[in-house]
């Protein structure tokens, strides 16, 4: 079996949810400024809602997926109204503290609701595809192309539709998008729907080649963290490279380095990237 | 003035009645502590844990309690989440004995339980160890109950017949918490005493891994015969199914924290885990007291229980016996006479038929191994007298 091809494919599944999530948060991050701490919760909510529309109401995998984002997206726009709308003229800290507290409170609530166990969530895509010894399951291929259009899919709405260049213009500039009557309001909410419509189809992608349980969310959202740091807080093409450049450095740094310190390889990554680039990759100006 | 005082009054008298009915509450109430993880990535197997808990207290209460030196007791348990962590795990022991009394205190894993050994004596409180490390009686704390089996017996039986089996090259993926790493470095003793080499150490966190792909293809990098895995076991039955996927067709020695029957769920079939050794799942214990112990626990909590509800189910019955041999709920009374409690302890509330306590505190419970051979989960007798 090729090696290294095998190694790159399993970057490229990592990165691609990696992205996907941080995508989210990256949104959030450039127009309302607020580092979402819940945004790991939302995705777990996304993996529990599309477990509940697939196996306690029968129904397809890609119908849960919609629901799932249905459902999330409304979550996000709920916490937008009912917690960070209120609480838009306090200081930052405040944005924080209640990211973590919807973080606990979601946490606690799934738990209570479905238990600790971990659950397994199997997708109509069970095969494994062979060529020529290069192992890829379908559920990882298809991971890698739904990233593809998810990320083609926001580009094209950010650019292409006045609804997206509203989000644009309000991240480019808060002042100019007031003045030319831009609301802020819908906006925010539009936001946070997208960020947890994508949180919500990241997890049900990812969710049938892994496990699905309550404090599952821990396990991406540190790591999109580093990735919209190491992109540029708030930079859409910043949320897509750092997620890449995670999951190869997870894979190859894993695979060729040692496999104890995958993540330390990532992090120190961080510091060089930082010390060169305080700002990230692709911010024209700090924040 | 007067509604002020009256307040103060009416303030005062209602903190005396709350003073007076704890007090009342105390006096006939045993209070048994519990500190393991509720929340979290473990909190599954620290729920477990507890399920078989308080299904042995209610059991007890329902009976009308436990006579203790001529009153009659309730038995209360306190359960604090540690979230794995020893130090909450000693933070959580210090709360137990100061607030709720307890003399006994039920922890699930090694980390916490070495962490509680450092005071347990001094504070005059019983560890009830959840652990099959060896140590944790080895070095001979008074106060401390180990409820599994030690895992060394598993170690020798497990490395004899997965090497006979499929062959001499093992290679480690095993989890990074310290029971997995205590765990794979006896069983790296053992394979290379039985004439085994070690092909690949990858050890890899089974709690805070996103994807096992790369660290289970750079063992089998090295093409080993054998493949050690082991954490909990849903993330075991994940690392088991993926290296089905890259090509993997040797055995597994599968570590004892994971049970095959509750892996063969996630990995796909019991078929996935073909070539797999590990312990006994309780399931398919053929004795009469254990298969009466499932039926009760599958009417309570309409699951198949696993070995972690079951062992603390027979401890803490066997503990509550111990307090009333001994007339009182003090720690070293009860510690010296759990093993004439296990003895004389009704069958039905002992699925594993423990009847001896060994000098330094362990439950002896016969060793056992169940392999999975074309498709099937089987027993196998277990040959500890090897060399």
């Amino acid at each position: 079996m090729n090696i290294l091809l095998q190694n790159l494919i399993n970057g490229l599944t990592l990165g691609s949810i990696y992205s996907l999530v941080a995508l989210g948060l990256t949104l959030v991050y450039g127009i309302l400024h607020i580092p979402n701490f819940a945004h790991g919760a939302l995705y777990m909510v996304g993996a529990f809602m599309t477990y509940f529309f697939m196996v306690d109401l029968g129904a397809h995998y890609w119908i849960a997926m919609l629901g799932s984002g249905a459902v999330v997206a409304a979550l996000g726009v709920l916490c937008e109204r009912l917690v960070f709308h209120p609480l838009r003229h306090s200081p930052p800290i405040h944005d924080k503290i209640a990211a973590i507290g919807i973080l606990l409170f979601l946490e606690a609530l799934v738990q209570m609701l479905w238990g600790a166990d971990f659950r397994r969530m199997s997708s109509p895509f069970t095969g494994v595809m062979n060529i020529q010894g290069l192992i890829i399951p379908e559920q990882r291929a298809l991971i890698i192309a739904g990233a593809a259009v998810l990320v083609v899919g926001l580009q094209l709405f950010l650019r292409r539709t006045m609804t997206g260049s509203t989000i644009l213009a309000m991240a480019q500039n808060r002042e100019g998008a007031f003045l030319v009557g831009i609301d802020a309001n819908r906006v925010a909410m539009m936001t946070f729907a997208i960020s947890g419509m994508l949180a919500a189809f990241a997890a049900t992608l990812y969710a049938p080649i892994n496990l699905v349980y309550p404090a599952m969310g821990h396990l991406v959202i540190m790591k999109a963290f580093v990735i919209i740091i190491i992109g540029g807080m708030g930079s859409i093409p910043g949320a897509v490279i750092g997620g890449m450049i995670i999951g190869f450095t997870e894979a190859l740094g894993g695979f060729y380095l040692s496999n104890d310190y995958k993540d330390v390889i990532a992090f120190a990554l961080l510091v060089v990237i930082l010390s060169i680039r305080p700002q990230g990759l692709f911010t024209k100006g700090a924040h | 003035m007067k509604t002020l005082k009256a307040l103060t009054r009416a303030f005062a008298l209602a903190a005396l009645g709350a003073g007076f009915s704890a007090g009342a509450l105390a006096e006939d109430t045993v209070n048994i502590g519990f500190s393991g993880p509720l929340s979290g990535g473990a909190a599954v197997y620290g729920e477990n844990v507890l399920s078989g808990l308080e299904m042995a207290v209610d059991e007890i209460n329902e009976d009308g309690g436990v006579k203790i030196d001529g009153e009659t007791h309730k038995v209360n348990l306190e359960a604090l989440d540690d979230m794995y962590s020893p130090s909450e795990t000693a933070t959580n022991a210090k709360r137990l004995t100061q607030e709720s009394d307890v003399s006994a205190i039920f922890v699930p894993h090694t980390g916490g339980i070495f962490a509680l050994q450092d005071f347990n004596v001094k504070d005059n409180f019983l560890i009830m160890a959840y652990t099959s490390t060896p140590t944790v009686t080895e070095q001979g704390n008074p106060l401390t109950v180990r409820i599994p089996p030690t895992f060394d017996g598993y170690v020798k039986v497990f490395t004899d017949y997965a090497m006979k089996k499929h062959g001499k090259k093992l290679g480690m993926a095993g989890a990074t918490h310290e029971y997995a790493k205590i765990w794979a470095k006896m069983l790296e003793k053992e394979w290379k005493a039985q004439g085994g080499e070690v092909v690949a150490k990858n050890p890899m966190s089974y709690n805070k891994s996103a994807d096992f792909y790369t660290g289970v293809s750079r063992t089998l990098a090295a093409s080993p015969d054998v493949l050690f895995v082991g954490g909990a076991s849903e993330p075991t039955g994940l690392v088991v199914q993926q290296a089905n996927q890259l090509g993997f067709k040797g055995g597994y020695i599968v570590m004892d924290q994971a049970k095959l029957d509750e892996m063969a769920d996630v990995a796909g079939g019991i078929e996935a885990l073909n070539g797999a050794v590990g312990v006994t799942p309780l399931s398919i214990y053929e004795s009469d007291s254990a298969k009466a112990f499932i039926e009760r626990y599958q009417e309570r909590y309409d699951k198949m229980p696993g070995s972690e509800a079951a062992y603390n189910y027979l401890a803490l019955h066997g503990l509550v016996k111990a307090m009333q041999i001994a007339g009182t709920t003090d720690a070293e009374a009860a510690r010296e006479h759990i093993g004439q409690a296990m003895v004389e302890l009704d069958k039905r509330f002992n699925p594993y038929d423990v009847t001896e306590v060994t000098e330094n505190g362990g439950f002896v419970t016969e060793t056992t191994m169940a392999v999975v051979e074309d498709g099937e989960l089987v027993q196998k007798e277990v040959n500890l007298e090897l060399d």
